[in-house]
């Protein structure tokens, strides 16, 4: 009796360790990139940035997540390499050496409102739909707070800008705060006679960053490299023609198999987002890492004041500088 | 002189709260914290008084979702037990809900109920009910035989066949039943915190993982473990109060 419950003891810590060790050895030469969402046409840019680091000799693999929170616990712990998100409060609070490598996009957000407001001014006391507490749109709504000098009312959230635009034609809300290709597909709409979008001061500060373990950045400097170059050559062409997504998007890849109606706003979505200014042609960097420590000090994710905060201790600049110069 | 089976209780939590200690210590991740970080946010966040305020609003579709589970379903279960008929048209629908993947059918039940209250508290039964009717109703099932009939041979009224004999006879199994129960009713109602819109408990939980305040987030976590172990200790209470003889120790405490 002794001796079988010894052998199922043995077997039950064996088993797992020994599928452990050869799932970790044949991917060690692959990176892993833990996405913050599902590929939609957000997404597309960077599958199209990934094809080309493939083309240059990278090996990669992606997982979906469900929330950005869970993509960053994955590269805390180790199972990913490459994240998706800020994770500022992340790398200053749990001592992680987590750097940002690359500036993927802008927080650009919108207030939309029905036409009872028409400025920020007058949202003072009034309640305001957001995405999540602790968000990007939250953070948002507090610095409008402190720059504008109101006091927002009642927050509610829901998540997502799609859900949030549903809820102010439902008449559920009267104000909230959406993303830019939300906000133009409900201003372009019937409905958008109805509704105001307020006038707010620019952005500069990043809404999803590119981020990994440091240790594993300068351990993988190769990989980093072409990944980076490819992200850079990417945004940068983007720049000049935003139709190369659509164009340069594998029919095989996940953003090809998304449903022909998305696939065809593909262009409206770049042509809009460059001309909107939410992506930087030059992956954001210093400019982008000021910016950030600011909004994200102001926004009460970091502590601190921006002059204190080292950007060296959030940003790894060297690869997108070696980029930069070719 | 502390009673043996408190002071394996004490030991068993010591071990427990060292090994927390210890893998936050290595640290296991950079997102763990130690127990004494977290027991410290804890008591921050109960002298703040940010933790009463959570309650005040978990605890509304927790207790209206644990009370309509425990009566309804205990209600139910013996109806069920008794009867072929209803056993035929009701069973099955609480096997589909205990097996159902709730987490994913939560959209429908927004779609269905709102965001409000009500989703939650329904969040809170589907994950309650089933396990307390399926119970109830094994056991009324399988009182033996014999006692029953002893209770006809002397004359009982049906009403007293059910309280003074089916119901004590199968009391254990119903209260094991009502533990099961409670203990995923806790469970749903942060499932509905986290998954609907983040209220109270849960609202605390995801809003330290986003500013990575680990200690408040595992603290929050903690909090709710020992309210459903505290709770599930009254139960087990209320069913020595209740019905006598049936001391016979379990895991649960």
């Amino acid at each position: 009796m002794n001796n079988i419950f010894k052998s199922v003891l043995k077997a039950a810590v064996a088993i797992p360790l020994a599928v452990g060790l050869t799932v970790g050895a044949a991917q060690a030469e692959k990176i892993r990139i833990a996405l913050a969402e599902t590929p939609s046409d957000e997404l597309a840019a960077f599958f199209v940035a990934l094809d080309r680091a493939k083309a240059n000799g990278l090996d990669y693999e992606w997982t979906a997540f469900s929330d950005e929170e869970l993509a960053i616990q994955s590269v805390l712990s180790g199972q990913m390499d490459i994240g998706f998100g800020t994770p500022y409060a992340a790398m200053q609070r749990s001592r992680a050496p987590l750097r940002i490598i690359f500036q993927l996009s802008k927080l650009k957000f919108f207030p939309v409102t029905t036409s009872k407001y028409s400025s920020l001014k007058d949202m003072d006391g009034e309640p305001i739909l957001l995405h999540s507490r602790g968000g990007g749109t939250d953070s948002i709504a507090n610095v409008i707070e402190e720059r504008i000098g109101i006091k927002f009312g009642d927050r509610s959230y829901v998540s997502g800008s799609s859900n949030r635009v549903a809820a102010l034609l439902g008449g559920r809300a009267d104000a909230t705060i959406i993303d830019l290709s939300n906000k133009n597909k409900l201003m372009r709409s019937e409905a958008g006679a109805e509704f105001n979008v307020l006038e707010m001061f620019d952005v500069e500060a990043s809404d999803e960053a590119l981020f990994g373990n440091l240790d594993w950045i300068k351990n993988n400097e190769k990989d980093v490299a072409i990944f980076v170059n490819a992200l850079v050559s990417t945004w940068q062409d983007m720049h000049k023609d935003p139709s190369i997504i659509r164009r340069e998007t594998s029919p095989d890849g996940p953003i090809g198999q998304l449903p022909a109606e998305i696939l065809a706003e593909l262009d409206g979505f770049y042509s809009d987002a460059v001309a909107g200014g939410l992506y930087d042609p030059n992956g954001g960097g210093r400019k982008a890492a000021n910016a950030d420590m600011e909004w994200y000090s102001a926004a009460g994710q970091l502590d601190g004041t921006p002059d204190t905060l080292n950007i060296e201790d959030f940003w790894y600049l060297a690869p997108l500088d070696a980029a930069m110069k070719q | 002189m502390i009673k043996r089976a408190n002071l394996l209780k004490i030991v068993s939590a010591v071990v427990l709260c060292s090994a927390w200690e210890i893998a936050g210590r290595i640290p296991v991740s950079y997102a763990f914290p130690t127990f004494l970080d977290s027991m410290r946010s804890f008591f921050e966040m109960i002298g703040n008084g940010m933790m009463l305020e959570a309650y005040k609003e978990t605890l509304q579709p927790l207790v209206i979702g644990v009370l309509i589970s425990a009566f309804l379903g205990i209600g139910l279960g013996l109806w069920i037990g008794l009867n072929n008929f209803f056993d035929w048209l009701f069973s099955p629908i609480f096997i589909v809900m205990q097996a159902a993947p709730l987490a994913a059918l939560i959209p429908l039940l927004v779609l269905a109920y709102g965001i409000g209250l009500t989703s939650k508290v329904m969040v809170v039964c589907i994950m309650a009910m089933p396990v307390i009717v399926l119970n109830t109703s094994g056991a009324v099932r399988n009182t033996p035989e014999s006692f029953k009939e002893m209770g006809k041979s002397f004359l009982a009224s049906r009403a007293s066949i059910l309280l003074r004999i089916i119901i004590p006879a199968a009391s254990p199994v119903i209260f094991a039943g009502l533990r099961l129960g409670v203990s995923a009713g806790f469970i749903g109602a942060i499932l509905a915190e986290l998954k609907i819109t983040p209220t109270g408990v849960g609202d605390i939980i995801t809003y330290s993982r986003s500013i990575a305040d680990y200690p408040s987030m595992y603290a929050a976590i903690f909090s709710i473990i020992l309210l459903a172990v505290l709770f599930l200790n009254l139960i087990e209470k209320l069913e020595t109060v209740l019905f006598k003889g049936n001391q016979r120790g379990y895991v649960s405490d």
